[in-house]
């Protein structure tokens, strides 16, 4: 009888807390970078980027919104900053008007896939590196396999470093060794200023609803709003 | 004075003259000299024995059993004593810790050409040579016998023209067989590699910029062949530089198949040469006294001379501000190089930065304009401008941008 009332007074959330819910996020016990906005860091286990992990940042062509979402991450940071095959130059100027200090940052460039993937894991076990970002783009020759990836993958997880793979949107339905997988692009239909980012993959539920960012570093749009209003004044000025 | 009298392993049977002088650093002679440099300075070679000096470095090392233990190897023969002369007699003598005295003169080198004269007068052993009244003996056999005998038992000074490292690492080797391929190389490096770090060890340097030279089969040389490695001679060559003086042999060995990964070779080699073009005083590093502090990994240099080394020294890139207000020009990307004096964030600094793109297109591109929108990837619409920028009668045309 008395074992009876027990099993009737238990529930879910008595069971210890290392075993994880699978209708919760995942708190891993790992380092994270915050994101620099909150939305999405309330989606993200652990709230923020992983380190010590693979992310994957899925985007179509001819969008890059990686510096949006990572430079918060970055400027975090303290050492050396690779990036390995970036798509055009990266700006410093700009770069450091948004407050990353540029001289940390590191560029690879070669074009074989095979070579990226090479640097990306000899950059990994650097001791003064931090942080590395590889481009994967799809027009690069030989295709990427999944072994390769997890290469990294457990790279990173050895050695403790932020590591960002940014993947066409192409890719999406293969199957992936990185713990942390977002789409990003431009949120065509509402607000000229929108970013959609969905979490494809994560230690949590799939995601309900894509989540809508500003597809502009705060500062800029302030900048923006400000010339625009500039820009107004002047024209009821000539009026 | 502590003297130990040392004879290397493989010189049981010692070699011809000529074939020990012909691969000097191969020589085990000066392979162990160049290995005892690094205990003590008074470090001579006494015929086919090395003769060291040991008793003003003990304290350094823990004492004589410790630093005895550092120094001795189980296979090569050694003996010690208080005077050079003794460790020598006992050790050719075969008689670790035979008394002075009854030490026989055959281990005395300066009795050797007199030794059937003394043997004839009775005389065997240096107790009976030092009995013998010094003036029919110096008078007979000369003062050098007399000298060495005063040395022998401390009675003058042992001065020896002492070991030093040369100024340049210079190794020749020969390969075991003729190699077709510059990545075959590894195995002669890495002896050459082991020699070169006991010479930085003792000179307490790093190296800076190394080069590896090789011979070409004079039988199949094609003299006509010219590349990067090779100037139509008979030799090949291959310069390596570091950023940092480094003692690190497994990068240096790294580096080098990277590098010769990219070396054709027109025909067998047969010689290997290795040489020091710059090195310099290497000073100690200070690690943490608290184990989480100590970092795993490469350094970043390390990492990034790999880099450039297998995909080319031009694709490591880093940036650099220019003053300029054209914004191609704002910045540089350009080979990476440790030595380059780091820029402060107040370089990059500019007025309108903040509303600039992240990213920058290496080339400008010439926008098809449809229905007076400009399309990229789909129409563009204007946020802010337009600007005129002058690109400046010296470097072209005049620009008319529109920032999106």
């Amino acid at each position: 009888m008395l074992g009876l009332s027990h099993s009737l007074s238990f529930s879910l959330s008595d069971i210890h807390a290392d075993v994880w819910h699978a209708d919760a996020l995942g708190t891993p016990a790992m380092q994270v970078y915050p994101t620099g906005d909150a939305a999405l860091d309330a989606q993200l286990p652990g709230g923020g980027w992983p380190v010590g992990a693979m992310t994957e940042i899925l985007q179509a062509a001819g969008v890059h919104s990686e510096w949006r979402l990572l430079l918060p991450a970055l400027m975090a940071t303290k050492q050396a900053v690779l990036l390995v095959g970036p798509p055009h130059l990266p700006f410093a100027p700009a770069l450091a008007a948004q407050g990353l200090t540029v001289q940390r940052l590191l560029s690879v460039s070669t074009t074989l896939a095979s070579q990226r993937l090479w640097a990306t894991e000899q950059a990994l076990r650097c001791a003064e590196v931090d942080a590395v970002l590889l481009w994967l783009p799809p027009g690069v020759k030989d295709a990427v396999r999944t072994d390769q990836l997890r290469r990294l993958q457990i790279a990173a997880a050895e050695h403790q470093k932020l590591l960002f793979v940014m993947r066409p949107d192409s890719v999406q339905d293969e199957a992936s060794p990185a713990v942390l997988r977002v789409w990003v692009g431009p949120k065509l239909s509402s607000q000229e200023d929108g970013l959609e980012v969905q979490v494809r993959k994560r230690r949590g539920p799939p995601m309900a609803t894509p989540l809508a960012l500003r597809a502009r570093a705060p500062r800029l749009g302030l900048l923006l709003a400000a010339a625009r209003n500039h820009a107004l004044d002047r024209a009821t000025a000539r009026i | 004075m502590h003297w130990i009298a040392l004879q290397p392993a493989s010189d049981a049977a010692p070699p011809e003259p000529a074939l020990a002088a012909a691969a000097l650093p191969a020589d085990p002679h000066t392979a162990l000299a160049w290995r005892l440099l690094q205990f003590t300075p008074m470090v001579a070679r006494v015929h086919d024995a090395l003769v060291l000096e040991v008793s003003g470095s003990e304290r350094l090392f823990g004492g004589r059993a410790a630093l005895l233990g550092l120094i001795l190897q189980p296979d090569a023969a050694h003996a010690q004593g208080a005077t050079s002369l003794l460790a020598l007699g006992r050790l050719w003598s075969g008689a670790a810790d035979a008394l002075i005295d009854a030490l026989p003169l055959q281990s005395l080198r300066a009795a050797q050409p007199h030794l059937p004269t003394l043997a004839r007068l009775g005389c065997a052993t240096w107790g009976q040579l030092r009995t013998l009244p010094r003036g029919g003996v110096a008078r007979r056999f000369g003062a050098d016998l007399l000298a060495a005998l005063d040395r022998a038992y401390g009675d003058a000074p042992d001065v020896y023209p002492w070991c030093s490292l040369p100024e340049v690492f210079d190794a020749p080797l020969e390969l075991s067989a003729s190699v077709e391929s510059a990545s075959a190389f590894l195995f002669g490096l890495r002896r050459l590699l082991a020699q070169l770090l006991v010479w930085l060890r003792a000179r307490q340097h790093g190296v800076l910029a190394l080069q590896l030279l090789w011979e070409l089969d004079a039988r199949r040389s094609n003299a006509l062949h010219v590349d990067a490695h090779h100037d139509g001679g008979p030799q090949g060559r291959l310069v390596l530089r570091t950023a940092h003086p480094t003692q690190d042999m497994q990068h240096l060995q790294r580096l080098f198949m990277e590098q010769l990964a990219h070396v054709h070779l027109p025909a067998p080699v047969l010689y290997l040469r290795l040489r020091t073009l710059q090195t310099q005083a290497l000073g100690g590093e200070s690690l943490s006294l608290l184990p989480q502090d100590l970092r795993h990994g490469d350094s970043l240099h390390q990492t990034l001379e790999r880099l450039a080394a297998r995909l080319g020294a031009d694709q490591v890139q880093c940036v650099q501000a220019q003053a300029d207000h054209t914004p191609e020009n704002m910045q540089r990307w350009q080979t990476w190089q440790a030595s380059r004096v780091p820029q402060t964030t107040a370089d990059f600094a500019h007025a309108n930065a903040a509303l600039y793109p992240t990213w920058l297109l290496p080339k400008p591109l010439k926008l098809v304009v449809h229905q007076q929108d400009p399309q990229y990837y789909g129409p563009l619409t204007l946020l802010v401008g337009p600007q005129r920028l002058e690109g400046g009668w010296l470097q072209g045309q005049p620009a008319l941008r529109a920032i999106k």
